[in-house]
C-alpha cells in the first residue's frame, strides 16, 4: 500500500490514536498567527494555517539546548539528556519539510551532530499538502517546495471528504497498520488526488522572475550590488528574519553555573550573522561590517553558497523572513530586483572571488 | 593601580558587599529581596554590609559597592568618586545607574529652567548637574540594565564577578529574545515596539507579558536609529512621538540617537 486514505470525520480518531503513540506537536492558532505546540486539545490543531512564527525546527534544533553537565572539582562532565523521546509533527507544510532536509544536510556533515541525529531519529513527519497560498510573501513555487519532494512519514492531500495518505516511510507505515478506518486508495481517490494536483498549477506560479540557475548566476554577479545598500540601510538588524528561517542553523554555547560555582551547564543557543558581533574576531576585526553586508550575506547563505557546497538552496520558499520584518524587507523583491539589475545592466565583475576569501560557511 | 578582586578568596571570607543609593526609586534593590530562595545562595557567598544609603561612604569596609540611580548633582559626583576608590568592584544597578534612565528627562530643557520647574523660588538654593550615567564619572566594571534590573541577569553577574570573569553584554536587540519565545511581534499586530534597538537579556520580558518594549536597557552599541525611525513612522508614529520613545531611558546616551534626528 503507497496510498490511502481516511475520511475527514475519522481524523480526530486517528490523531487521539497518534497521541497515545508519541508526543504529538501540531500548529495551533496564537494571537493571529500560528505556533506549533504539543497537542493537549486536539480540537485546537489548525490544519489550515500560514507558516507558524517559528519553523518547528525549534523540536529538532531547539533555541536553547542543553548540552551537558560539568563539575569542575572533581572535573567531571556528563551528557545533559541521555534519551530523547518519540515525537511526531504532524501537518507540517512542504516547504517546512524542505527546510528538515536542508538541516538534514547540514547536521550530517562531518562532524555530525549527535543531538541533532539522536531527535532525527525519534522525529516521526507528518506532512499537509497546501492547496492555495498562505499569503502573498511565499515563494514556494520558485523553490519547487509548493508540492511534496520526500522527506516526511505520511503526507496529507484534502481531496474533499477524504484526505489522501502517501505512505513515504516504515515508520508512516506502522502509523496506520491495522486501522480499520484507513483504507487503501481506490481509483476514485486516486483520481481526485490528480484533478487536486491540476487545480493547483493554475494557482501556484513561480514567484521569482527567474529560474534557480538564472538566480544563482545573478548572486554570482551581484555581489558589489546598491541593491545590497539599499537593503542594509532599512534594516535594523533585530535577526527575526534568520531565527524564523527553517534553513538557519548559527548558533553559540555558553557555559551557566549553578550558584555553587562548582557545577554547571553547557547550552547551545541559537545566534544570528545579523548581529553586529557576529563575524568579529580577536583583535577586534570584523569580516563583516555594516548591515548592508550582513544582510547580503544572508542571501547569500540561501541562494548561492549552500549551491556551491552542497548542491542545494537554502531557501524553502516559506516567506517567514519577509513575514517578520518590520523594516518590509521582501525576500521576493529583493531577488526580483537583482534579476531585474541583471537583464537591464552589463555584466559585472564576478563576484566569486570575494565570496570565496570573505565568506566563508 | 587598581586592586584586583580577588575570587579564590571568597572561598574563605565572604566578600563584603554594600549598596548605595543615588537618584532612583529604590527598585532595582528591591528585586534582590525579590530573588527568592536565590538570595539566600547569595547570602551564603557575599556578606552584604549595607543596603540602604544610610551608611558612610568610608565607615564601613566593603569590597564590592553596587551603584543604584543616575549622578545627578555635584555632591553625587565626589560620592561616587569616593566609593570607586575603596571598592574593588564597582557594579552600576539598574537603568538609572547604566545609562541615565528617566532622570535623563531633566536634560532636555536647560538646567536653570529644569530647575525652576521643580522647585521655583527656591530654585537657586539648589546644585544640580545635568543626568549622567555612573560610568560617565567612574569606572564601572559590571552593567547590570533595566528598569528594573532582571533578576536572572543579576544573578548571572554576581557569579561572575564572584568567579572573577567578565559579564559580556549581549549586543543584540530583544526581539531576538523574543522570537526564540515566539511571540506573536507588535508590528504584526500594528503596535510599536522599541526592540529591535534595544541591548538583549531581559529575555523579551514586557513582551513577554503583552507590554511593549520601552528600551530600558539601553540601545544596542549601534543601533539603527534611522531605520528603526522609518519603521515607527510607517507605522503612523509622528516624529516628535518617536523621539519620546527612544528618550524615555536614553537621554543621557543621546548621542547613540541623535544622527537619526538630525
Ligand atoms: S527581519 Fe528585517 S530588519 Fe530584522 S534583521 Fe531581518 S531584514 Fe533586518
Ligand atoms: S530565506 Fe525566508 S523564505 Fe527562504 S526559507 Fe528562510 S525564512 Fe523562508
Ligand atoms: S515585539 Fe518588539 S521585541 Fe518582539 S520581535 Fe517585535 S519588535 Fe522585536
Ligand atoms: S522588554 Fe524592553 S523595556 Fe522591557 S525589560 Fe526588556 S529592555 Fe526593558
Amino acid at each position: 500500500m503507497k496510498y490511502a486514505s481516511i475520511k475527514k470525520e475519522d481524523l480526530n480518531i486517528w490523531l487521539e490514536y497518534l497521541s497515545g503513540r508519541a508526543r504529538l506537536y501540531a500548529p495551533r492558532k496564537k494571537e493571529n498567527l500560528f505556533v506549533f505546540r504539543p497537542v493537549k486539545d486536539i480540537s485546537e490543531i489548525a490544519l489550515k494555517y500560514i507558516p507558524t512564527i517559528l519553523p518547528p525546527k525549534k523540536y529538532y534544533f531547539p533555541q536553547k539546548e542543553k548540552l551537558f553537565k560539568f563539575k569542575i572539582r572533581p572535573f567531571k562532565t556528563a551528557k545533559a539528556i541521555k534519551e530523547f523521546e518519540d515525537f511526531i509533527l504532524f501537518a507540517v507544510h512542504t516547504c517546512d519539510i524542505a527546510g528538515i532536509q536542508c538541516l538534514d544536510v547540514i547536521f550530517r556533515e562531518s562532524p555530525e551532530d549527535p543531538n541533532y541525529l539522536n531527535r532525527k531519529e525519534k522525529m516521526i513527519i507528518i506532512g499537509i499538502e497546501c492547496l492555495e497560498y498562505c499569503d502573498k510573501h511565499a515563494n514556494c513555487t520558485s523553490m519547487g517546495n509548493h508540492v511534496p519532494r520526500g522527506g516526511y512519514d505520511l503526507m496529507l492531500v484534502d481531496i474533499g471528504e477524504k484526505f489522501i495518505l502517501h505512505i513515504n516511510s516504515e515508520k508512516g507505515e506502522k502509523l496506520i497498520r491495522g486501522l480499520t478506518y484507513i483504507k487503501e486508495a481506490n481509483d476514485a481517490d486516486m483520481l481526485s488526488l490528480e484533478r487536486v494536483r491540476e487545480a493547483k498549477k493554475k494557482i501556484f506560479k513561480e514567484e521569482l522572475n527567474g529560474s534557480l540557475a538564472k538566480i544563482y548566476e545573478t548572486f554570482d554577479r551581484h555581489f558589489a550590488s546598491p541593491i545590497w545598500q539599499d537593503v542594509g540601510r532599512r534594516c535594523v538588524a533585530c535577526g527575526n528574519c534568520t531565527s524564523v528561517c527553517p534553513t538557519c542553523y548559527c548558533f553559540d554555547t555558553s557555559d551557566e553555573m549553578k550558584l555553587s560555582l562548582n557545577e554547571g551547564m553547557r547550552y547551545r543557543i541559537w545566534n544570528s550573522c545579523q548581529m553586529e558581533d557576529y563575524a568579529k574576531v580577536a583583535g577586534g576585526e570584523d569580516f563583516r561590517k555594516g548591515r548592508d553586508s550582513r544582510q547580503r550575506h544572508r542571501y547569500y547563505r540561501k541562494f548561492k553558497y549552500p549551491v556551491d557546497k552542497f548542491n542545494r538552496y537554502f531557501c524553502t520558499g516559506c516567506g517567514r523572513c519577509t513575514r517578520t520584518c518590520m523594516a518590509e524587507i521582501s525576500l521576493i523583491e529583493t531577488v526580483n530586483s537583482l534579476l531585474a539589475a541583471e537583464s537591464g545592466t552589463p555584466e559585472r565583475p564576478s563576484a566569486s572571488g570575494v565570496a570565496e576569501r570573505g565568506e566563508a560557511k | 593601580m587598581k586592586k584586583q578582586f580577588n575570587p579564590e578568596r571568597s572561598r574563605g571570607a565572604k566578600p563584603k558587599v554594600a549598596f548605595f543609593d543615588f537618584t532612583d526609586c529604590e527598585g532595582c534593590q528591591l528585586q534582590f529581596a525579590n530573588m527568592g530562595q536565590a538570595l539566600l545562595e547569595v547570602a551564603g557567598l557575599v556578606d552584604i554590609v549595607n543596603f540602604r544609603e544610610i551608611m558612610s561612604e568610608e565607615g564601613q569596609d566593603y569590597e564590592i559597592a553596587f551603584i543604584e540611580g543616575s549622578i545627578t548633582t555635584d555632591k553625587d559626583v565626589t560620592r561616587v568618586k569616593k566609593i570607586r576608590e575603596k571598592a574593588n568592584v564597582l557594579v552600576a544597578l539598574g537603568a538609572c545607574a547604566t545609562i541615565g534612565g528617566v532622570n535623563g528627562i531633566k536634560n532636555r530643557a536647560p538646567l536653570e529652567l529644569a530647575k525652576e520647574r521643580v522647585y521655583g523660588k527656591k530654585s537657586d538654593t539648589i546644585n544640580t548637574i545635568n543626568t549622567m550615567p555612573v560610568h560617565k564619572v567612574v569606572k564601572v566594571d559590571y552593567f547590570i540594565h533595566g528598569c528594573p534590573a532582571y533578576i536572572p541577569e543579576i544573578i548571572t553577574v554576581i557569579k561572575c564577578l564572584l568567579m572573577g570573569r567578565p559579564y559580556v553584554l549581549p549586543n543584540y536587540a530583544v526581539c531576538t529574545e523574543c522570537k526564540m519565545n515566539e511571540n506573536v511581534c507588535r508590528y504584526e499586530k500594528d503596535q510599536e515596539c522599541l526592540g529591535p534597538v534595544t541591548r538583549a537579556g531581559c529575555n523579551s520580558w514586557c513582551v513577554n507579558n503583552g507590554n511593549r518594549c520601552y528600551g530600558c536597557r539601553g540601545l544596542v552599541d549601534n543601533p539603527a536609529a534611522d531605520g528603526q525611525k522609518d519603521i515607527l513612522l510607517k507605522y503612523g508614529l509622528k516624529l516628535e512621538e518617536i523621539l519620546q520613545h527612544f528618550t524615555l531611558y536614553n537621554d543621557s546616551m543621546g548621542e547613540k540617537y541623535d544622527q537619526a534626528f538630525k
